[in-house]
This record gives C-alpha cells, structure tokens and sequence, in this order.
C-alpha cells in the first residue's frame, strides 16, 4: 500500500527538490557529465512550468556506462534492452516508469555538441545547467508548438538574466 | 513566434523580479508539475534513435492539443 502510495504521489510531482538533488549528486559522484536542458530554465529562476525533466547527456561509452550505474542507483530498473540503449546514447530515451518521469537527450535540436554546451553552462547550486542561449537554441530548433508559444517569455527572461549577470 | 506587448513584457519583469527572490525549493516545489498526457503517459519507456525519430513519432501519434507537433 505505502509503495503504490510512492507510486501516486511520484505521478503528481514528477520531481522533487530533493530527487533533483539526488540526480546532482549521484551523477557527480559516478562522473556523468550532463546538463539540465528546457527544464534547467526553471533552475535559472525562469518563472514557469514544465512536466519534463530532461537531460543533456554526453553521448560517449564511458559517460553512458556511468549514466547507467547512476539510474539504477536512483531506483530506476533498467533490463539488459534499457541499459545497452542507454549506454549506446540513442538520441533520445524516455523513462516514465521510474521514481520520476526522465527524459534523456543525447542529441538535441539546435546545439552542435556537448562539449561546447558544457564549456558554456551554468551552476547553480551544483546543478549543471544548459546556457540559457543553449536552451533557447534548443527550443527554436525543435519549433513545436508548444515551444512557439513558450519561446516570447522565455527570451525575455533570456535578455533580463543576461543583464543581471553583466554586473 | 509572436510579440509580446508593452504591457505583457513589464508583467513579466514583475513575475521576474518575484521568481528571483524565490529559493531553490520553492521553484522546485512550484514548477514541476504533472498532468495526464495521453499516448505520452502510457509506456514506461520509449527510445529513438534519432531525434527527428522522436518528433515524428511525436507528430504521428500524440493529440495534436498537447503542442509536441510542429
């Protein structure tokens, strides 16, 4: 009952703070190198919603070995089929029946290459975040739907945390 | 992409300036939310092995109201 309970209420907040920081510091201490994408807006103080948490994960054997030991230390269940995906870095993979929804993106739209994204992210509070430029890049690239009608705020933010961080 | 009004950017300084004075966890505690979302709630676990595999899929087979489409 108390597992089914888990279960629900992970349903209704598909990440918590302390989750987050569990992804912070299991990926450190196993070595991932990867970036908060879209949803690292949120961790910029961009005032807004996701459903989302998605990473940027660099796509080479050795990161994807350690990407794998680290999921399933968070309590994610991957069978022989998931963990070669995931260690292969296909583009993109989506874990929704994990303690949070995860999606993880090793190639996404709009940014050429990981290294030049991680030369240019963000710390906040330990979280590795995408530049905002990135994320912006990110979100015209794809050109869904919903990113044409989020891309006005959020370009706004852009230009407002630019101007805060130039001084 | 459409324009933002004068008045609609000067409300969004404001919602700025507030989410700045915020904490970590509160963003957090705010900002993640879930609704359902039909096909894209109901497997565990999908993979593609490229990107434009995904926004095709996306494409094909998600309501068109959920805004993955392009």
């Amino acid at each position: 009952v108390v597992r089914t309970r888990v279960a629900e209420l992970a349903r209704i907040w598909p990440l918590s703070s302390k989750q987050a920081e569990e992804i912070r510091d299991v990926f450190a201490r196993h070595g991932v190198r990867y970036l908060f994408l879209g949803s690292g807006a949120i961790l910029l103080r961009f005032p807004d919603t996701t459903q989302n948490t998605d990473l940027y994960v660099e796509k080479s054997p050795a990161n994807g070995a350690a990407l794998v030991v680290a999921l399933q230390e968070l309590g994610f269940v991957l069978d022989d089929v998931r963990r070669a995906e995931i260690q292969r870095g296909k583009d993109f993979v989506q874990l929704k029946d994990g303690p949070f929804d995860l999606d993880l993106v090793f190639a996404p739209d709009g940014i050429e290459r990981f290294g030049d994204a991680w030369d240019r992210r963000v710390q906040i509070e330990g979280f590795p975040v995408c530049h905002p430029s990135d994320i912006i890049a990110s979100k015209a690239a794809a050109n869904r739907t919903k990113d044409r009608e989020s891309l006005p705020r959020l370009r706004a933010f852009v230009d407002y945390w630019l101007e805060k961080h130039r001084r | 992409v459409r324009s933002a009004s004068a008045e609609e950017l000067r409300q969004w300084l404001r919602n700025f300036d507030a989410a700045a004075k915020r904490p970590l966890r509160t963003r957090f505690r705010y900002a993640f939310i879930h609704t359902y979302k039909p096909v894209l709630d109901d497997a565990g676990y999908r993979s593609f092995d490229t990107m434009e595999d995904y926004r095709a899929w996306c494409e094909r087979e998600l309501p068109s109201w959920l805004g993955y489409g392009r």
